[in-house]
């Protein structure tokens, strides 16, 4: 019989630590977007931009994936964690670096902080790629969910790596070629290959799970690992050498139908589901689908637009940007945030006092009017700060940014509400 | 799920012990373990006082697996107070979503 998996108070603390501050970067981030709003930059490579994206991409989006990561990689793995305090070790070189980085970025200072900033993130990365490693190595399933953990772990590291060489280019130009030529690869390795390969496998487990669904063609998935890591190699070799060209067209062919195979599979668990009611959290989910694919719908005319040296090129390529950070990762993040953290709460205060007396599920530990607050909130963020974007219209850009703030200070507060919830139920 | 027997004394306490497990929820599809098919075999000896519980989980690693176990656990023993209470965790023959029952399928939309 396999043991059951069973948090230890210590890798529940270490858990909620990742959401909660994860929470607060995310709070920092919309507070940033809006300082920025009155004059928006329009180019992605300028020290607001850069700060704000990092801290996204960073404290945001990676530092609750690797929480949630020391949660369901026994599940997904169907293995114990092999280590309850290397975690601890990452989040303390992961903390000063990325606090380090955005400041440096902040006030673009490319000194010593923000090359102290890139080692230390730079290691605690590579550690928490141990962590996984050596989790799978004692896992005995094969998986598809398996091999995009896996290969998301090098991009990740790969990203880290490109990313750390960068800063000390700043300051010693050893690269052999300019900087927005490397920052293109850097952000691609991160996006598709850390982002989208972690995201895939662990969506296409979770989804299917939430929604009870009866069929789950993980063939579609093998097909789109190997399309989307196919392209994402031959876009870095040819991207390195040549740049953005004609050919690089066939390499986001390639992604796209990497990607639209996942789209399937995702439909294919939709249309099976036994579940039938969508609740926030899910819909959520499926908004940041939509983000996503819409992002990529940009990239062949993206790709076009820089081939003819355009100037809507930069402008939306930061569109881009945005709806992968602020669009498809924030939806994906506040959906599941309420998906996972609630469980993890629920096991903690009441495991105990299940079956003895009337306890509350795990979705009575939030506040709903609050989840949909924050879900308007963003949907406003969305349709005003994109459209201003694209508009150059800053007053759309603020109201923009307002929402989000609001959404993001709702978010926080739920988390917060979550993790001081205290049990009455005394026998 | 064994058969109901009106000649067995048993039988009687089984059909209480289910409507007992109604009463316990898998935390995220809000289903009672018994129409989530979860539940395999009772065993209720009248004699010895003892019930055994043979069950499953929807996947092998569920991070709420735990809980749910003991969820059975402590609502038999609350129900059944004094009673020796086994619950076994089997992962022989594999839970599929064929296992959950109609009224189960309707508390999910269906």
């Amino acid at each position: 019989m396999n043991p059951l998996p069973k948090n230890t108070p210590g890798m529940y603390r270490l858990i909620v630590t990742h959401y909660l501050i994860s929470g607060i970067c995310f709070a920092m981030l919309a507070l940033l977007l809006l300082v920025l709003s009155g004059n928006f930059p329009s180019h992605y490579f300028a020290p607001g931009t850069l700060a704000i994206t990092h801290l996204a991409a960073l404290g945001w989006g990676t530092l609750i994936i690797f929480g949630a990561c020391y949660q369901l990689l026994p599940v997904l793995l169907e293995c114990d964690l092999y280590s309850n305090r290397l975690p601890w070790v990452v989040l303390s070189l992961f903390l000063p670096g990325l606090f380090c980085l955005v400041y440096s970025f902040w006030v673009f200072d490319p000194g010593i902080h923000m090359q102290a900033a890139g080692v230390l993130l730079t290691s605690s990365v590579i550690l928490f790629c141990v962590i996984v490693f050596k989790t799978a190595a004692k896992s005995t399933i094969a998986s598809a969910h398996k091999d995009f953990i896996l290969t998301s772990c090098i991009w990740l590291a790969a990203t880290a790596v490109l990313g750390t060489l960068m800063v000390f280019n700043f300051k010693y130009a050893f690269l052999p070629k300019d900087h927005l030529h490397f920052l293109r690869l850097h952000a691609h390795m991160g996006i598709a290959g850390w982002f989208l390969m972690l995201i895939i496998g662990v969506s296409a487990k979770l989804i299917p799970m939430f929604l009870v669904s009866r069929s789950q063609p993980s063939k579609l998935l093998s097909w789109s690992f190997y399309l989307i890591n196919i392209s994402l190699l031959l876009f870095m070799v040819d991207g390195y050498i040549h740049g953005l060209n004609l050919k690089t067209h066939l390499v986001v062919a390639m992604m796209l139908c990497g990607l639209t195979l996942y789209l399937l599979y995702i439909r294919k668990c939709f249309q099976s589901r036994l579940k039938k009611k969508l609740d926030i959290p899910i819909t959520k989910t499926v908004l940041s689908i939509v983000f996503l694919s819409l992002s990529v719908l940009l990239l062949p005319l993206i790709v076009q637009l820089s081939v003819q040296q355009s100037a809507w090129a930069v402008k939306l390529s930061s569109l881009y940007g945005m709806l992968i950070f602020m669009g498809w990762i924030t939806a994906l993040i506040m959906g599941q945030t309420f998906k996972t953290l609630p469980f993890i709460i629920w096991v903690k205060k009441y495991e105990h006092l299940s079956g003895k007396a009337r306890i509350p599920m795990p979705a009575d530990l939030y506040h709903t009017w609050l989840l949909k607050v924050q879900y308007f909130a963003y949907i406003s963020f969305c349709a005003f700060f994109f459209a201003g974007f694209l508009l150059s219209n800053n007053v759309l850009i603020i109201v923009g940014a307002v929402s989000i703030v609001i959404a993001a200070f709702s978010y926080l507060g739920n988390v917060i509400i979550l993790l001081t919830h205290k049990t009455t139920i005394q026998l | 799920m064994k058969e109901f027997n009106i000649t067995n004394q048993s039988s009687f306490k089984e059909l209480q012990i289910i409507e007992s497990l109604r009463t316990v929820l898998d935390p995220e599809l809000q289903i009672n373990v018994i129409d989530m098919g979860l539940i395999y075999h009772i065993d209720a000896n009248p004699q010895s006082d003892s019930i055994k519980i043979q069950m499953t989980l929807s996947s092998s690693h569920c991070p709420m697996g735990e809980a749910i176990l003991k969820s059975v656990q402590n609502r038999i023993e609350t129900d059944f107070p004094g009673s020796e209470v086994h619950v076994e965790l089997v992962w022989e023959p594999q839970w599929t979503y064929e296992k959950i029952t109609e009224e189960g399928l309707k508390q999910l939309g269906r």
